[in-house]
C-alpha cells in the first residue's frame, strides 16, 4: 500500500511520512557502528572496522574517520560513496570560507551548510537522499569542542555522547546511563570501549575490529590521533579486568 | 543560506575563473567605466583605546556639490565600522550586501559576528574578483574596529589592493593628510600613546586642510569611534569651522 509513495523522494505518504528518507536511515542502520563522546578536554571517536581484508592495498588513514580541515573531522555511517561526495563538499566549503574571511569556519556553520545540502535532496529534484549519517568532531574559538550528529533527513543536533550505525540504539541507551559530565579523555576512552564491547555485532571486541581516535588540542593546534592497536588492546584488557574484579566483589557480598 | 544541489567542481581549463561575460548575451548590461556620484576622502587613525574614522557627507556630481547629506560611514556591528570613497552607487550596493550579511548572522543566533579582520578579508576578495572581471566597484574602503581587545584598521581599493596600518586615508586625504596623521602618531610614540582627544583633533585638523584645499571636500562630516571594550558609535553630522578671511587677499576675489 505504501509502495505507491515510496519511489518519489519528495512526496509525502498519506500518513505524513517521507519513505525514501526513512529507507535511507535504514541503510545507515546496517552500517558499522560509529560513536563519539565529548570529554572536557577533547572528543573520543570510535568506529567499527569491517574491512579487515588482508588483500586491501595501502590502507587509508582510517576506514570511517575523515579529516575535513585543521579543526574538524567526521566519522561516517552509511553508503561510503555518498559520504565521499559530502566530505569533498565540506572540505571545499571550509577552504572557501577560509579564503574569504581569513578565519576558520565555525564548526556549526559548516555542519549546518552540509545539512542544508542533504536536506535539499529530500525536498526537491526527485533524487534520492544521501544514505549517510555523520558524527562531526570539531573545535573552534567560540565554542570549543563540539560534537554534532546529522542524518539523511538533513537534521542535525549537538551531542555530549552519541552513536550511529548498527546497534546504535543499544549503544545510545548505555551511553545515556553511563555518561557523566566533564569526563577526562581517559574516562571517555574507557566508556567507549565499555559501550562498544556490549553493543558490537561481533561476538567479542578485539583491537583489530575497532578504530579509536582522540581529538584534542595542544599548544594552539588541534590534533586527531588514531590509537595504536596496542593501546586499544590495553583498554580492552583493562575493561575485562575491571569487569572481573566487579564480579568478584559481587560474589563476596 | 540557499540550499542547492551539490555539483562537482567544474573541470574547466581557466583555473576556475569565469571568462564568459554576461554582457555578451545581455547587451543592456555594462561595465563600470567611470564613477558618477562620488564621495571624497575617508580618514582614520588608531588611538590607545580604539580607532576613529571620519568622512564628509558630500556626494559630488563631477564638480557639482550635488548631495550634501550622504552618509558614507556604515556601522556593521558593535565592533566594526566601514566607510568608502569613490562611486556612491557602488558603495551603497556593497553596503547593502554587508548589512544583509550582518542580518544573516544575527538570525543564526550563533553570537559570532563579523570581525573587522574578516570583513576586511571578504571585501578584499570581492573587490579583487570584480577587478579581475574588468567590472570594478569603484571604491576605496576603510574598515575600522576592534578585535581581541586590539584596534583594527584596514584599507581595500578597487584593484583589490589591501593592507592594514595604524593610520589610513583615501583619495586626496592620502596626499594631504596622511603625513599629518603619521606625525601625530610619531609624536605620541605610536597609537598606544595617542589619546582619544588628540586623535579626534588630529582628524579634525586634517578635515579642515581638506576643506581648504580639496575642491570636492565639504565641511559637514560623520565620525565613527570604536572603543576597545564598548560598542561602536557613529555620530554626526558635525560641522567644521573654517576661516576664509584670507580669501580677500586673493587678487580679483570679490565678496
Amino acid at each position: 500500500m505504501a509502495r505507491r509513495y515510496d519511489t518519489r523522494t519528495t512526496t509525502f505518504s498519506p500518513e505524513g511520512r517521507l519513505y525514501q528518507v526513512e529507507y535511507a536511515m535504514e541503510a545507515v542502520g546496517h552500517a558499522g557502528t560509529c560513536m563519539g563522546i565529548l570529554a572536557r578536554d577533547g572528543i573520543v571517536l570510535a568506529a567499527e572496522r569491517r574491512n579487515i581484508n588482508k588483500l586491501l592495498d595501502e590502507p587509508a588513514f582510517s576506514e570511517k574517520i575523515y579529516i575535513i580541515n585543521d579543526d574538524l573531522c567526521v566519522a561516517v555511517g552509511g553508503i561510503t560513496a555518498d559520504a565521499n561526495v559530502l566530505i569533498d563538499e565540506m572540505r571545499l566549503s571550509a577552504q572557501r570560507y577560509l579564503l574569504q574571511y581569513q578565519e576558520p569556519m565555525p564548526v556549526e556553520q559548516l555542519v549546518s551548510s552540509i545539512c542544508d545540502i542533504k536536506h535539499a535532496y529530500t525536498m526537491f529534484g526527485g533524487r534520492r537522499p544521501f544514505g549517510v549519517s555523520m558524527l562531526y568532531s570539531g573545535w573552534d574559538l567560540n565554542y570549543g569542542f563540539q560534537l554534532y550528529q546529522s542524518d539523511p533527513s538533513g537534521n542535525f543536533s549537538g551531542w555530549k555522547a552519541t552513536c550511529i550505525g548498527s546497534n546504535a540504539a543499544a549503544a545510545n541507551s548505555m551511553l545515556d546511563q553511563e555518561y557523566t559530565e566533564n569526563m577526562s579523555i581517559d574516562e571517555a576512552l574507557s566508556l567507549t570501549i565499555k559501550v562498544l564491547n556490549k553493543s558490537m555485532t561481533m561476538s567479542k571486541l578485539s583491537a583489530d575490529k575497532v578504530e579509536v581516535a582522540v581529538f584534542t588540542r595542544k599548544e594552539g593546534h588541534t590534533y586527531l590521533s588514531l590509537l595504536p592497536q596496542s593501546k586499544v588492546e590495553k583498554l580492552i584488557k583493562d575493561l575485562e579486568e575491571a569487569e572481573l574484579a566487579k564480579k568478584e566483589a559481587e560474589k563476596k557480598t | 543560506m540557499s540550499a542547492s544541489f551539490y555539483t562537482k567542481p567544474a573541470n574547466n581549463g581557466n583555473a576556475g575563473v569565469a571568462m564568459e561575460t554576461s554582457w555578451d548575451s545581455n547587451p543592456g548590461r555594462q561595465r563600470t567605466l567611470q564613477p558618477i556620484t562620488t564621495g571624497a576622502s575617508v580618514l582614520a587613525i588608531k588611538y590607545n583605546a580604539g580607532v576613529i574614522m571620519v568622512a564628509d557627507t558630500l556626494g559630488s556630481y563631477g564638480s557639482l556639490a550635488k548631495f550634501r547629506s550622504i552618509p558614507r560611514v556604515l556601522r556593521v556591528n558593535d565592533a566594526t565600522v566601514a566607510a568608502a570613497s569613490g562611486d556612491l552607487a557602488d558603495m551603497q550596493f556593497l553596503n547593502t550586501v554587508v548589512e544583509n550579511h550582518a542580518i544573516d548572522e544575527e538570525i543564526h543566533e550563533h553570537g559570532i559576528a563579523y570581525s573587522p579582520a574578516s570583513l576586511h578579508s571578504w571585501l578584499t576578495r570581492v573587490m579583487y574578483n570584480r577587478r579581475s572581471r574588468i567590472n570594478p566597484l569603484w571604491n576605496t574602503y576603510i574598515v575600522a574596529g576592534t578585535e581581541a581587545g586590539q584596534p583594527f584598521l584596514g584599507y581595500v581599493n578597487m584593484l583589490g589592493v589591501a593592507f592594514k596600518e595604524d593610520c589610513l586615508a583615501t583619495g586626496f586625504g592620502s596626499h594631504l593628510c596622511l603625513g599629518l596623521l603619521r606625525e601625530a602618531l610619531d609624536a605620541a610614540g605610536g597609537y598606544a600613546g595617542l589619546t582619544e582627544e588628540t586623535a579626534t583633533s588630529a582628524l579634525e585638523a586634517c578635515l579642515r586642510v581638506l576643506y581648504y584645499r580639496d575642491c570636492r571636500a565639504y565641511n559637514q562630516y560623520q565620525l565613527a569611534n570604536v572603543p576597545v571594550a564598548k560598542p561602536a558609535q557613529v555620530s554626526g553630522p558635525h560641522f567644521l569651522q573654517s576661516d576664509w578671511s584670507v580669501a580677500k587677499l586673493v587678487k580679483h576675489y570679490t565678496e
